[in-house]
């Protein structure tokens, strides 16, 4: 059967944006995993009395943990594997297997590379100007991978059936965690100051205020130290919360004509 | 703001905040995106992308990585932005009211994060109550399942989105009228500690090996570009 003919493809594929719905901590991603493989599995209700359809539901159900994107590759192989009436032990043992490789690959490729290369981008662009679109710009580019890669994997798990370890090597996978993590760390490098540069100037001409964009970037450096010397005890929010109540303390209980606005700043 | 704003904002609140984790993680809870819709309903997109900038800063400290806990930024940052457009501050400071806007938006998140964890447990117990039907294989208690989780997480949105939007009011409100301090001051903090904690989970993220060149080479090209562009 060729991949566009396979019954309850589409179906199964809308499934997946949805594949963390009853996430809880007892079976993680379980019961949206078999919610998403139900449709695929459709062809097994006609067998036995539908006695391996309740019973490949009810193993699905169970226990899954992976990144939400790519565990559309184990719904995938798994469907295939019920379909092709595989062992429910062997089927088992591949949706076991699957979890830490596909929790750790979508981490790198995704968490730590496509989503920070996205935001740093969209970041810069709102910074030098382009408003509006620069959230459009994020929204249309970071999904321009999200969709497709949820589709794909279903796919390509298909396709790949308990040999689908196989499909995880796929070039492009490996390609995109090569280029990823640069990309991020390019874009971020350059969005933080670029965003501090825009806000600072908001409604001042630069002349007055470029001494506050090169001091508040010294700061933040020392605060970026400090942040990561203190992240076992505090993270930085917390310790960004706790600076800015202090602030707003400070400025409210702030002595009248102490300081004058611009006697520090240049 | 009308009740017609606050129904828009708090139904925006309510996608950015089921977004994070229940469907379709398309990213539109991500702080610059929801605090831009914010804004716009409020009739200012504008002020809402630069809360949400700032916001956005913050957010790059946490990833959405599975079971652990992390902040919940689309619903305060739909409050945020919308509690940040002109109509309301025409007669407000606009750093210490940022600084305000920020506070309750950053403790809302983390507080998200705690709710969100009483969804997961809430879950849990539901799927104790359907354990026959689901053993038996019953697509039925899958479809109840995966709805019910949907509904508890659009519950838990709407309520952070309200209670951002009406903690954020009174606080900003109270902010603006007390503070005392230069405006100086109040850009200052807060844009040392955005950047400060930006900064610091990027070097968490790329400080090592190659991506630590490309990170330099970009803070670089970003402070150039800055100094040119302006």
């Amino acid at each position: 059967m060729r991949i566009g003919e396979v019954p309850g493809l589409s179906v199964a594929t809308a499934r997946l944006f949805g594949i963390q719905s009853a996430f809880s901590y007892e079976r993680m991603l379980g019961i949206g995993f078999a919610h998403a493989i139900e449709p695929l599995l459709r062809p097994l209700r006609d067998r036995d009395g539908g006695a391996r359809y309740r019973e490949a539901l009810a193993r699905h159900a169970g226990f899954f943990n992976a990144h939400p994107y790519l565990a559309s590759f184990a719904v995938g192989a798994a469907a295939r594997a019920e379909l092709d009436g595989e062992p429910p032990e062997r089927i088992e043992r591949m949706r076991t297997a699957l979890c830490g490789p596909l929790g750790a690959l979508g981490d790198r490729l995704i968490w730590a590379g496509w989503l920070p290369a996205c935001s740093g981008a969209a970041l810069a662009l709102a910074a030098l100007g382009a408003r509006g679109w620069a959230v459009a710009v994020f929204l249309v580019l970071y999904n321009a991978v999200h969709v497709p890669l949820r589709a794909w994997g279903l796919r390509a798990g298909w396709v790949a059936g308990t040999r689908v370890a196989g499909a995880l090597a796929s070039p492009l996978l490996q390609r995109g965690l090569s280029v990823t993590g640069p990309a991020a760390a390019l874009a971020l490098g350059a969005a933080i100051p670029l965003v501090v540069a825009w806000v600072v100037r908001w409604g001042q001409p630069w002349e007055t205020v470029w001494g506050r964009f090169l001091s508040v970037g010294l700061a933040a450096a020392v605060f970026a130290v400090a942040a990561t010397r203190l992240r076992r005890r505090l993270s930085g929010l917390a310790l960004a919360m706790v600076v800015l109540a202090g602030a707003v303390v400070v400025g409210v209980a702030w002595p009248m004509g102490v300081l004058a606005a611009g006697s520090v700043w240049p | 703001m009308t009740l017609g704003d606050v129904l828009g904002v708090t139904a925006a609140g309510v996608v950015a905040g089921v977004d994070l984790v229940t469907v379709p993680q398309a990213m539109t809870g991500r702080p610059l995106v929801a605090a831009f819709v914010g804004g716009w309903i409020a009739g200012s997109p504008l002020h809402g992308l630069v809360v949400g900038a700032v916001l956005e800063l913050f957010a790059l400290e946490t990833l959405p990585v599975g079971v652990s806990r992390y902040p919940d930024w689309g619903p305060p940052s739909v409050a945020a932005g919308a509690l940040f457009a002109p109509d309301r501050l025409h007669a407000v400071p606009f750093w210490p009211s940022l600084v305000g806007v920020v506070l309750v938006a950053g403790l809302v998140a983390w507080i998200g994060g705690y709710a969100l964890g009483l969804v997961r447990r809430a879950n849990g117990a539901a799927i104790v109550r359907r354990c026959a039907a689901l053993d038996a294989g019953d697509p039925k208690a899958l479809i109840q399942l995966q709805a019910g989780g949907f509904v508890r997480d659009a519950g838990r949105a709407a309520l952070l989105t309200v209670v951002a939007l009406g903690a954020g009011g009174v606080v900003v409100g109270v902010v603006a009228a007390l503070w005392r301090a230069p405006a100086v001051v109040a850009q200052a903090v807060l844009l040392t500690v955005a950047a400060g904690v930006g900064a610091a989970s990027v070097w968490r993220l790329f400080g090592r090996g190659r991506n630590a060149r490309w990170l330099l080479a970009g803070a670089a090209l970003g402070t150039a570009a800055a100094l040119v562009a302006a």
